[in-house]
């Protein structure tokens, strides 16, 4: 195995351990920053895994925060996903066109694209001059992730991702 | 897709296809097309987030489609830098050898 198939599987590892942290803060019922920050950091991780298998440098990857939406569009290309799911490619292109404002509200939760907004990590200062600290902060998206059916399709994607990694983009 | 096409037919089917499910695609870039191993895919597309980098997706081949296949999504002032040396391609990757796909070009 090559240093960068080790990268590969690294990323992968840790995308897996941290959706684990995030299904255990979801069911403990956890400040939602909690819930999302795992999240952000599974999503990000698992998009980089995919992405080391490709030319890209690995520097360009991993310092990159903005990975996941452009993964989601690219889910939407995946022929084995297509088949997995019994689906069209027209159908799957769709799909995944509709989880993307969803992907991206996640991706910019990172505190380094979130400019010095609302992340899960950080406290941040609003244009009142309001100073917020993430574990007080109610984070809509989470109502969207876990009531709407995109939200609900988009995190039971990230789990088939997971799971099925190995089936699915190797 | 026909598994005996040769490589020059596979990417402008492959290029084709792009065009019919995304409509926001301005345009396809087919990078190294000498090369006869692998098709490198530059796409176009002013909804594709700014990264200011080349992040290139991998597809193995598979029955269908006999070519591994490296996909990127870029906007379209990502690509004018890339032209202008401010952008890197991926490594193994050049300007030697590319055609640029508009959609008329193949959706005629």
């Amino acid at each position: 195995m090559n240093e960068r198939q080790r990268w590969r599987i690294a990323f992968l590892q840790q995308a897996k351990s941290d959706w684990e942290a995030y299904q255990r803060t979801r069911q403990a019922d956890w400040p939602t920053c909690h819930r999302l920050l795992f999240l952000q950091m599974a999503s990000e991780k698992l998009s980089k895994a995919v992405l080391i298998a490709g030319p890209s440098n690995l520097e360009t990857i991993t310092q990159s925060h903005a990975a996941f939406v452009m993964f989601m569009r690219f889910a939407g290309n995946n022929h084995k996903l297509q088949k997995m799911l019994g689906l069209k490619k027209s159908q799957q292109r769709a799909q995944f066109k509709a989880l993307l404002p969803l992907a991206h509200e996640i991706e910019l939760l990172a505190p380094a694209l979130a400019q010095g907004g609302p992340n899960p990590e950080y406290p941040w200062q609003n244009t009142s001059g309001d100073i917020f600290a993430p574990t007080n902060y109610p984070f809509p998206l989470i109502q969207r992730l876990h009531q709407t059916p995109q939200g609900i399709q988009l995190l039971k994607y990230v789990e088939i991702f997971l799971k099925s990694f190995e089936e699915l983009f190797m | 897709m026909s598994q005996n096409h040769n490589i020059g037919n596979a990417a402008e089917d492959l290029i084709k296809e792009q065009f019919e499910l995304e409509p926001s695609l301005e345009q396809v870039v087919w990078i190294d097309s000498d090369k006869t191993t692998e098709i490198r895919l530059l796409e176009i597309n002013p909804e594709t987030p700014a990264t200011g980098s080349v992040l290139a997706f991998y597809f193995p081949p598979f029955e269908e489609f006999l070519y591994a296949t490296h996909i990127a999504e870029i906007r379209p002032e990502e690509w004018q830098k890339i032209l202008r040396h401010e952008i890197s391609l991926p490594e193994g990757w050049t300007l030697d050898n590319y055609k640029v796909y508009s959609r008329e070009m193949v959706t005629v």
